[in-house]
């Protein structure tokens, strides 16, 4: 009779009992893992739920009420809201140059920073140093820079070139905003890149120089790909808070001048806490939801197509 | 590159230099060098004008605000927008918010974390599965219906209101687990042994154990507390609750007249965080850097 696991019953089992009927080796976990759980559970699965079936209604929350629209709210987004669409190409347009703008800066400066000896813990320091400041200090310090008479237009005037109106234009508004946020996200990802050269063996280089590349190739053909998980992981997160843009929006243009600069979640924000109307403003959620869904499952198929070797 | 090479040349261990002339020898990490120089000058000189242009005074500014080499130097800015512009309470309130939550989510993390990597329960690995799900779900969605949950629960306008959606992280949970996994059973076992309960092994010996881990998640979760804008600008009505990312907005709007106040405002605002940063540098960019090898 084997001396192992025999738990239970005086008479002495055989078998031992399955874990569920073993409540003192089970209970610790619900214990630890409980409060995680119900918070996690409480604030995302049940939003979820709470937000879909709000998009459905009219609600106005001061009235704590309002009237079933079925889809209404997303026939209203789609078909009747100008804004909405224009916040959503607005959102797409910053989207577009922020996600590139980043990855290739800072794949360049990585790619710089990992050759040289001496400072690279400096100049990584400095360049991170925009990551870890409030974003709002950012946009209010941007803001000065990019007025009319400001810094930026008076060193354009030393040189020659009479500066845009950067923020007051609706022209270059947007595009104001994204260099800010392409100075301000650059050296976080640098940070990022560099960890994923330093990881690459340099056997893969040797071998790329004996069969006779020049730098650029070696760049092209060994450092590029095998970077690719990286950059999947940088382009899918910068994607993702790309699409959520509020914060430097709201405190450098206010959406404006007139739509320019509108976001989808300034428009979220605008329906949902200054007009009241939360149902429609869950339905446009959704809308934001479905749109990111759609763009990261797309960075994820193209990417899984390819193979590196 | 063709299978031939890699096994005919001997290149293990071996570095390789490609032929260079002797200017392209020196040229290049000049270029490099150049190249990084300038753009770490592009990246401090908002800095640079953060700095001088809090310490101009109100006159001096209004006087002279684009010069780069300030003519006064005062402290008046930053006593206004420290004492009238309640910049303090701010200050304090961001403090107090962000120690909370880092606090009370680093031990409920721990605790989860400790649950799914070492305790056997029924239905734990579908659990874990939920807690992860629960991190695709984008801000975005989840604004509303979190105020809704808070203002049913008469939190809104409330302290409370504001820490309690951070005190559980998904993505921190996850990464102490993987840091959980990799803590050898022996050191349990023979604490088991010794008869500890599970308590006493959690905190005795595993928390200490994983101090750094505990330490980087720690100063992110501070950093992001600090930073976190929508939320608390969403779900505060009451001015004396504003932590300083919108207390100083809010500040801006009254005195944009004064921007040198509004610099001084921002100093102060940036300070604390430059503190956490260069205190735990080597746990930031650790934790950056495992953050994107993962993947």
């Amino acid at each position: 009779m084997s001396q192992q696991a025999v738990i239970g019953s005086p008479r002495g089992r055989s078998v031992p009992k399955p874990l569920w009927q073993q409540p003192r080796k089970w209970i610790a976990g619900y214990l630890f893992a409980g409060p995680a759980a119900i918070l996690l559970v409480l604030f995302s699965l049940i939003s979820i739920g709470v937000s879909l079936y709000l998009s459905f209604f009219d609600y106005d929350i001061i009235a704590r009420g309002g009237p079933f629209v079925g889809l209404g709210n997303y026939r209203e987004a789609l078909f009747k809201d100008e804004l909405f669409w224009t916040a959503m190409a607005n959102t797409a347009v910053y989207a577009a140059g922020v996600v590139p703008g980043i990855t290739i800066s800072a794949f360049l400066l990585a790619l710089a920073g990992h050759k040289i000896t001496h400072g690279k813990g400096i100049f990584r320091t400095i360049y991170f140093l925009p990551s870890i400041t409030p974003i709002v200090v950012i946009s209010l310090i941007w803001v000065w820079l990019y007025s009319p008479q400001g810094m930026f237009n008076q060193f354009l005037k030393s040189v020659g070139i009479n500066g845009p109106n950067w923020l007051i234009d609706a022209k270059t508004a947007m595009l104001s905003v994204i260099i800010m946020s392409i100075w301000v996200h650059v050296g976080y990802y640098v940070v990022i890149y560099l960890a994923g050269l330093s990881d690459i063996p340099r056997d893969f280089y040797d071998a790329a120089r004996v069969d006779g590349a020049n730098w650029w190739q070696e760049i092209r053909y060994v450092t590029v790909p095998l970077l690719r998980n990286v950059t999947l992981f940088v382009t899918v997160t910068l994607a993702i808070s790309a699409f959520q843009v509020f914060t430097q929006i709201y405190i450098m243009t206010l959406g404006g001048p007139g739509s320019a600069t509108t976001s989808v979640q300034l428009l979220i924000f605008r329906q949902g806490f200054q007009y009241f109307r939360m149902g429609y403003a869950s339905a446009l959620s959704w809308l934001l939801f479905a749109v990111i869904f759609v763009l990261v499952a797309i960075q994820l198929r193209t990417t899984r197509s390819e193979q590196i070797f | 590159m063709s299978q031939q090479s890699l096994t005919q040349a001997p290149t293990h261990g071996i570095a390789i230099q490609p032929k260079r002339t002797a200017i392209g020898f020196a040229l290049g990490p000049l270029i490099v060098y150049t190249l990084l120089i300038l753009l770490a000058i592009a990246m401090l000189f908002p800095y640079y004008y953060l700095v001088i242009n809090a310490f101009k005074g109100t006159r001096g500014f209004a006087a002279d605000p684009y010069s780069l080499i300030p003519k006064t130097f005062t402290f008046e800015s930053i006593i206004y927008a420290w004492d009238k512009g309640r910049i303090n309470v701010y200050l304090g309130n961001s403090a107090f918010y962000a120690s909370i939550v880092v606090l009370v989510q680093t031990l409920i993390n721990a605790l989860a974390a400790y649950a799914f990597a070492r305790i056997q329960f029924p239905g734990r690995n579908t659990l874990f599965m939920g807690v992860l799900a629960t991190m695709m779900l984008p801000y975005s969605v989840l604004l509303i219906p979190t105020y809704l949950i808070v203002w049913s629960l008469g939190l809104a306008n409330t302290v409370s209101g504001v820490v309690i959606p951070g005190f559980a992280s998904a993505y921190g949970i996850f990464m102490l687990r993987q840091f959980f996994l990799n803590i050898p059973f022996e050191i349990e076992d023979a604490a088991r042994i010794d008869g500890c309960s599970r308590l006493r092994i959690f905190f005795q010996i595993i928390l200490p154990l994983a101090q750094p881990a505990l330490v980087t998640i720690a100063i992110f979760t501070f950093i992001g507390e600090w930073s976190s804008f929508i939320w608390p600008l969403v779900v505060l009505s009451n001015d004396k609750l504003y932590p300083i990312t919108v207390g100083i907005a809010l500040f801006r709007g009254e005195h944009s007249m004064y921007y040198d106040r509004v610099f001084a405002a921002s100093l102060l605002a940036t300070v604390p965080l430059l503190v956490v940063f260069f205190l735990g540098q080597r746990y930031i960019i650790g934790g950056i850097s495992l953050t994107g090898l993962k993947g």
